[in-house]
């Protein structure tokens, strides 16, 4: 697969999401603030799926969230074509919606359970008027058939189905107002091991059938490098590692990718004997109050003085690939 | 649209049949309420049906009829009793048909003679006997389940109106709306209620009377909030559901969103709340009117009649009728409530895993 598409449908640039923490109860004052996101830019082309993974508490979800407006950017631009959801307003932001969609982590919490399939399925066709309620059903179906569901369940409730059937569904709500862009915010983590695979298979068929473009969010990295052409890696509401899969998977550059990789379990014995673990020491450190410099510094076996100074930009290293670390010449394979 | 009950509705209902206790008193209670509507035809001092020189008359509904209709010597309304008495003698001209409890429940049933509690007696027909007014037990008994049922829909409505729509949208809209409706709710409900309203009721009472709609204000006037302090606090929580937030990735509008996201799967719960709001509103109105505050004379109320009885208990019927009739609605009742929280309770129904 091609590693950036010629014309980009998402351009994320210096995107910062910041959450001010405040105190006190008559004057409130500002005591804090959770950098969630700070200073993200990528782009997605046109069919390409975009990996991005990262720890707990990375800043993901908030991300996936800020680029469907489900939480407001603090600063920064989300350019879908080349237009800025972020000061557009009203009906053409609305309009402009429609192009990202969304399919969330759990399928238990993002189902109404009081609509059935039919009815979740035809409400984005019915808010948009892209259908009337006559024909919203053969879209339904079509729909329903697109994602592996027998048309003839339209009629049941969310509770009727198993997880990944339900996931299924979410997905067919996304795909409804035939986005170009798909968020996936860990949409097989909620699942079975067993389904998880044909939920994945189902998103890289999609992908390719209808030249979706996808932003796939995971915290495991075996599952991201299945469906990803490229791969972002985050680290406390920054990038710090982006690149093809192949390069990001095979050959790691920066520090915290490689103790990623090198947590990937691997099926065969022989090799999983021999695995080189890279434990990290020490826990993430608190987004109201990051480290100095590299926020990664202090778990950083090669870090130096300088990493304690300046925060290390993103930048093209040789091989084509971003890496925000000063150190990656330094660092013997 | 297509009336169709959704599967978790209709689980709950099968619920609430399985429990018998509270079933039963449902059935109960609605036979009761279901009586209380036709209370004309069972308890009335208008007859059922008169026969008079081959004419039909069906005096329950509708206009008065004069006594001249019936060949007697006066233009007011038809006492049909004594019309019954008459035409016993006279059987040829015809007959009346009296309802099972002959009374009215504010009429005076021996005009002119001494006022005095008269005892039950089936012979009179006063199956609970007459109050220190000369006025049928049961009939005011009837009159005024009715009226506390009326009183007690009404305030239902009113409440959950308001709670509904006001709770809803701090819940939803949050911030200013949020804040200071939070800090409205909480001064509001340290007013002490029944001190406000007796003192509403005096001066209402002095400017020209009372009555259900002014007492309604009243009591919906500090009654409101509990229903709204619920109703923010699920529809905040309901707001923060990932299936909230997957149809404003849709694109749909707040009203979409709350009208057919948020309220039905927070609604249900009200349900639970109000079989126990119709036993307070019962129980305030009762409590008013036991004071005095409450409906004016000659309404028939059951706070009246507990006042009635409570001073005249050498005339024990009267505070016996009042009471087993206050009990046996409040029991029921709240029988309905603990089945309906039961069949509702969502440890039971796993509604989302």
């Amino acid at each position: 697969m091609n590693s950036v598409a010629s014309d980009t449908i998402l351009e994320i640039e210096n995107l910062r999401v910041h959450f001010p923490v405040r105190r006190g109860f008559f004057v409130q004052r500002a005591a804090g603030t959770v950098k969630a996101v700070d200073g993200v830019s990528f782009t997605v082309g046109r069919g390409e799926v975009l990996g991005l993974v990262g720890e707990s508490g990375c800043g993901k979800s908030t991300l996936a969230r800020t680029i469907v407006q489900l939480v407001p950017a603090t600063s920064g631009s989300i350019r879908i074509e080349g237009r800025d959801l972020t000061t557009l307003r009203g009906r053409e932001q609305r309009t402009l919606r429609t192009q990202v969609q969304m399919v969330f982590q759990d399928p238990y919490a993002s189902l109404n359970p009081r609509m059935t399939v039919a009815d979740t399925l035809a409400e984005p066709l019915l808010v948009h008027g892209r259908a009337s309620r006559a024909d919203a059903a053969a879209q339904v179906a079509e729909l329903m058939e697109r994602v592996g569901l027998a048309p003839r369940l339209a009629r049941k409730y969310p509770h009727e189905f198993s997880g990944g059937q339900r996931q299924r569904i979410a997905i067919a709500r996304a795909l409804a107002l035939r986005p170009r862009l798909v968020i996936a915010d860990e949409p097989v983590s909620a699942l079975d091991v067993s389904i998880q695979a044909q939920i994945l298979n189902l998103l890289a068929s999609l992908v390719r059938e209808m030249g979706l473009s996808m932003l796939f969010i995971a915290h495991d990295l075996s599952v991201v490098k299945h469906i990803s052409d490229r791969i972002a890696v985050m680290y406390l509401g920054k990038v710090v590692e982006l690149g093809t899969a192949a390069d990001v998977i095979e050959r790691p550059s920066h520090p915290y990718t490689r103790a990623l990789i090198s947590a990937i379990p691997s099926p065969d014995p022989a090799r999983e004997r021999s695995r080189q673990r890279m434990v990290l020491p020490g826990d993430p450190p608190s987004p109201i109050d990051p480290p100095p410099g590299c926020a990664f510094h202090p778990r950083c076996r090669w870090a130096v003085e300088t990493c304690r100074g300046q925060v290390p930009p993103l930048e093209k290293s040789s091989d084509g690939r971003h890496v925000a670390c000063i150190r990656t010449a330094d660092i013997e394979d | 649209m297509k009336f169709s009950l959704n599967p978790i509705t209709a689980k709950k209902l099968r619920r609430f049949r399985q429990i018998r206790r509270g079933f039963v008193s449902f059935t109960i209670l609605a036979v009761l309420i279901g009586l209380s509507l036709i209370a004309e035809v069972l308890v009335n001092s208008r007859a059922l049906i008169v026969r008079f020189e081959g004419k039909w008359y069906f005096p329950t509904y509708g206009a008065i009829i004069p006594g001249r209709t019936f060949g007697l010597d006066y233009d007011y309304a038809t006492n049909f009793r004594e019309l019954q008495a008459r035409l016993e003698k006279e059987p040829e001209r015809g007959w009346v048909l009296m309802p099972p409890v002959p009374y009215d429940p504010i009429e005076n049933c021996y005009p002119g003679e001494f006022f005095r509690p008269r005892a039950p007696s089936f012979a009179e027909r006063h199956f609970l006997g007459t109050d220190q007014l000369n006025r049928d037990v049961l009939a005011r008994v009837v009159y005024g389940f009715r009226n506390a049922l009326i009183f007690a829909g009404c305030y239902i409505v009113l409440t959950y109106l308001i709670g509904v729509s006001l709770g809803c949208s701090m819940g939803y809209f949050g911030g200013r709306l949020d804040l200071f409706g939070q800090r409205l709710i909480e001064i509001w409900s340290q007013v002490p209620f029944f001190f406000v309203v007796i003192i509403v009721a005096s001066i209402v009472s002095g400017l020209g009377g009372m009555n259900l709609g002014w007492l309604l204000g009243v009591v919906v006037l500090f009654s409101w909030t509990s229903i709204t302090w619920y109703m923010r606090s699920v529809t905040y929580k309901e707001k923060a559901r990932d299936y909230v937030h997957a149809a404003e990735v849709i694109g749909a509008g707040n009203t979409r969103i709350i009208f057919s996201h948020v309220l039905p799967n927070v609604i249900s719960t009200l349900v639970t709340f109000a079989p126990f709001s119709v036993a307070a509103a019962i129980s305030a109105l009762t409590a008013l009117d036991f004071l005095g505050y409450g409906l004016p004379p000659p309404t028939p109320s059951w706070g009246e009649l507990l006042r009635q009885g409570t001073s005249n208990l050498s005339a024990p019927w009267i505070v016996a009728s009042a009471f087993g009739a206050l009990m046996l609605v409040l029991v029921l009742v709240t029988f309905i409530g603990e089945a309906v929280r039961e069949a509702f309770d969502p440890k039971k129904f796993t509604i989302y895993r």
